[in-house]
């Protein structure tokens, strides 16, 4: 079966609402680097997190206190979820999720599994976002510490979403002008 | 060539002045952390320089590229912000001080400049990009 193009597919409701971003020839190469400045932007956000832990002091003029609350593995664990559902996503062919029209995949148990990797990639992922904004809210919001120590939630949820964002742009960035059609209304 | 001795001067005047700037932010305050930045910038180029030749044959269409040039962009890409969020990372848990995050990182972008315009300048080009 082959999909029609979408501007007169008559089984369709909604207009695409992505607008059509033509960078021309460069467009594969800026979505790219893209991806990698979101990439490392969010690993430094977290580990910006853990660094700052590691070396938390009161303020010079308080009582030197101990910090109450330290950046623990508790906390790598979203990222980490998130960083194999990135992994697993860009693993996978993206010519077999397109099925039979691809010609050279004909086997359809390749295209099923194909789309079952994508599944837990994606689950893995939404997983990791979901799990730092539940640590967020169980481990500082609910505890009620200072602004100093809310932070380190903040960074793990930020960096979850930068993340996915990355993943996101990189898929975009990977398929090609011909399938872009199709893989924005998948 | 249109590039001669003069951009060959010029260059490595600036790349001179960026790494003074790196070593003197480390110098100034006896903390070497900041060394770390000119690696990586130095570093930041050699992806792109090993994937080039990985992709792009004859017989691909115009604007194609294969997946090891994207690996090359990526990690590329991976490098030149972590070049920049080190610093800043570093000083904003107060490892170091703010003046030599700064001085870092103003060290590494002319570092990493030159060598881009360096690449640029001299291409033996019969290849885009």
């Amino acid at each position: 079966m082959s999909l029609p193009r979408s501007d007169y597919d008559p089984r369709r409701v909604c207009l695409n609402p992505f607008p059509d971003v033509n960078l021309g020839k460069h467009r594969r190469t800026i979505g790219i680097y893209l991806a990698g400045a979101l990439f490392a932007l969010a690993n430094w956000t977290f580990l910006d997190a853990a660094i700052l832990s590691a070396h938390a002091h009161p303020p010079y003029e308080d009582p030197q206190i101990p910090p109450p609350v330290h950046v623990t593995f508790a906390d790598w664990i979203p990222g980490l979820c998130s960083l194999a559902g990135m992994l697993v996503v860009n693993l996978i062919d993206k010519d077999r999720i397109r099925g039979e029209d691809s010609g050279f995949s004909g086997d359809s148990g390749a295209v099923w599994r194909a789309r079952l990797f994508l599944f837990i990639g994606f689950a893995l992922m939404a997983g990791g976002l979901a799990g730092s904004i539940s640590l967020l809210v169980l481990k500082y919001v609910l505890k009620d510490y200072a602004e100093q120590y809310t932070y380190y939630g903040y960074a793990n949820v930020s960096q979850n979403v930068a993340l996915m964002l990355s993943a996101i742009v990189l898929w975009i960035a990977q398929s090609a002008q011909s399938e872009y059609d199709y893989n924005l209304t998948l | 060539m249109a590039a001669g001795l003069k951009t060959v001067i010029l260059l490595s005047f600036v790349l001179a002045v960026g790494f003074l700037l790196i070593i003197l932010s480390c110098a100034l305050w006896a903390n070497w952390l900041p060394l770390l930045v000119a690696l990586t910038f130095v570093l930041a180029p050699l992806p792109n320089a090993l994937f080039a030749h990985c992709g792009a044959d004859d017989f691909s269409s115009y604007g194609e590229t294969s997946a090891p040039v994207d690996l090359g962009r990526f990690l590329t890409a991976v490098v030149v912000v972590t070049g920049f969020a080190l610093p800043i990372v570093l000083a904003h848990s107060e490892v170091i001080r703010p003046a030599a995050c700064a001085m870092s990182i103003i060290g590494g972008a002319l570092v990493y400049g030159t060598i881009q315009a360096y690449a640029a300048a001299f291409r033996q080009d019969d290849e885009y990009e």
